[in-house]
């Protein structure tokens, strides 16, 4: 085959990669965009999720006095967990549940310890993730085959990375001399505006068609009982150090600041972001966070009754392939360095929709032909070698 | 010949596909918004608002105290890969009993001791879920047993039929004893 006919047939496969679901593939990546922001989005919605210091030197209750502040306000209400978001300017989301048997998220004000509201029966986030992340199918045995649906676009997406790179001959001029012709009519304006930013997001792209592929095959690894985890299974506090009381009350527990103290004794650097209390008398206190390394939470697991840690899952503990495996969700994501980044995340997946649209403009402008052409003339050429057969 | 029937362009599979390849985008719209309604009736099922679970068994005294049970989906036993197949229950504890109960357990068939109670419900008193067990070689006259421990060491037992408890799951083990 020729160079010339080679590249052809790049650039054809390059055309065909999005079609024909190409309106599936752009629903996916908006989907995923708003996901990116979604949390920002509840919080512009909804004022009961704001919180802002109210004077420069306002401290910040501790969880201790979250937990007794809620208690005060509602006694029957119970806390099951209490997460601080990565934003300052976001109320805590508390886990509780009520004597009616219902299980909610709260926020809580992380200065005064006043329960703002209840997170709305429609989480937004929940929702755009569920869309996004395995097209609303249920999973029901294993992974759900939505989910299976949505990673394998990760496929095509890298294809197109690849071949896209390979058709645009000498990308990195682009760079040099970004190009971007407005008064050319919509085809070249269009063409010019999937070259340039598809060179302006091919980290992002990157990025984002090599962890989706992860997820394809996490699910993939899950589903046939592959596992590549180190985590150890959870484990239950032994019967002998749950004490037992003669008045037949709970045994009383440890204060989650002496939980946190111990926690961070034995992980330095850790921000205690989140706390789950037990989750029956015979399991442990959780205390966890990020440290150094943003892409990845460290725990450890602590006796609730005499403040030992039974176990940790530190970066330390983490195999050089789960270092790598665990951080693909972040680095999907954009969700691990505050609100700059999620924006960055943001931006570029309203680049990588639009490459997607501006695709699908340039090829029904120009690929339906190419290919039609592509046919005739390879068509013609079978008649001529099928005549050359038969006068020889 | 391959190459000549795929250039054929009157080949009814090719016009198929060309005639309707682009639909197949509609088709794929329609799988999130065919299961949306579900999405929604499991997102309102996981935070209470119909109640601890899809069909309520109702109150059961188990020695001083009771608890209120039901199964958190109204259907027979899931597989859940290795494990076996599995059946989730949701129970909260009478309001005088919240503080003197430590841990509440649940088992097919009577357990032997409080070591063997069975598995262990997690959540608070108010909602707490468990996920049994269920071999299919289960009889189908089978009793649910519960087994609650105070934190004063006291322990208390009941039993219903797994009939009563679980009518999905009993036609199931019908179902699979039918099996050679």
């Amino acid at each position: 085959m020729s160079k010339k006919s080679r590249s052809k047939l790049w650039f054809l496969v390059h055309s065909w990669l999005a079609l024909p679901i190409w309106f599936f593939v752009l629903i996916v990546c908006v989907t995923g965009t708003l996901a990116v922001i979604s949390q920002e989005i509840v919080w512009l919605a909804n004022p009961q999720m704001r919180a802002s210091q109210p004077s420069d030197d306002a401290p910040l209750l501790s969880y201790d006095q979250i937990i007794a502040a809620i208690k005060q306000a509602e006694p029957n209400t119970l806390v099951e967990s209490i997460s601080r978001p990565d934003e300052s300017h976001f109320a805590l989301d508390v886990g509780v549940s009520y004597p009616d048997g219902r299980s909610v998220t709260v926020y809580v004000n992380p200065y005064s310890g006043v329960i703002q509201g209840t997170a709305p029966a429609f989480d937004f986030k929940a929702f755009t993730r569920a869309l996004h992340g395995w097209w609303l199918v249920p999973f029901t045995n294993g992974y759900s085959w939505g989910w299976y649906l949505v990673s394998f676009l990760s496929l095509p997406l890298l294809a197109s990375l690849v071949t896209g790179l390979v058709v645009y001959k000498r990308f990195w001029k682009g760079f040099l001399r970004p190009t971007l012709r407005i008064r050319h009519g919509a085809r070249i304006f269009w063409g010019d505006f999937h070259r340039l930013s598809g060179i302006w997001s091919i980290w992002f792209i990157a990025v984002i068609s090599i962890s989706s592929t992860w997820f394809l095959i996490q699910a993939f690894m899950f589903d046939n009982q592959v596992t590549i985890s180190t985590a150890p299974v959870a484990l239950v506090v032994p019967r002998e150090s749950v004490p037992v009381t003669t008045d037949g009350s709970p045994a009383p527990m440890i204060s989650l600041e002496t939980a946190i103290a111990q926690a961070k004794e034995r992980i330095p650097g850790l921000d205690d972001s989140f706390v789950t209390l037990p989750a029956n008398a015979y399991s442990y206190l959780t205390v966890g966070g990020r440290s150094w390394y943003p892409l990845m939470f460290q725990t450890a697991d602590i006796n609730p009754y005499n403040g030992d840690i039974a176990s940790t899952r530190l970066l330390s503990n983490r195999s050089g392939l789960e270092l790598v495996t665990e951080s693909m969700r972040p680095l999907h994501t954009g969700d691990f360095g505050g609100i700059w980044i999620k924006l960055i995340w943001f931006f570029f997946g309203l680049i990588l929709s639009m490459m997607v649209l501006s695709g699908l403009l340039i090829w029904t402008k120009r690929t339906a032909l190419a290919t039609a052409n592509a046919l005739k003339r390879s068509n013609k050429q079978t008649r001529v070698q099928a005549a050359t057969e038969v006068s020889q | 010949m391959s190459s000549r029937a795929k250039q054929k362009p009157d080949s009814t599979l090719r016009r198929f596909w060309l005639k309707w390849r682009f639909h197949i985008n509609v088709l794929l719209l329609l799988v999130p918004l065919g299961f949306m309604p579900k999405y929604f009736a499991d997102a309102a099922l996981f935070r209470g608002d119909t109640g601890l679970g899809e069909r309520e068994i109702g109150e059961v005294p188990v020695g001083p105290w009771s608890l209120r049970l039901a199964e958190l989906r109204n259907e027979a036993p899931t597989l859940d890969g290795p494990a076996g197949h599995m059946k989730s229950f949701t129970a909260a504890l009478c309001e005088r009993c919240r503080d003197q109960v430590k841990a509440t357990y649940l088992r097919i068939g009577k357990p032997r001791s409080l070591r063997a109670a069975g598995v262990i419900f997690f959540g608070t008193p108010h909602r707490m879920g468990a996920m049994l067990p269920i071999p299919e070689k289960t009889k189908a006259d089978a009793e649910l047993w519960i087994t609650m421990e105070g934190w004063d060491g006291a322990m208390h037992q009941a039993s219903l039929p797994l009939s009563q408890a679980s009518p999905a799951t009993l036609a199931w083990l019908n179902q699979q004893g039918g099996k050679p």
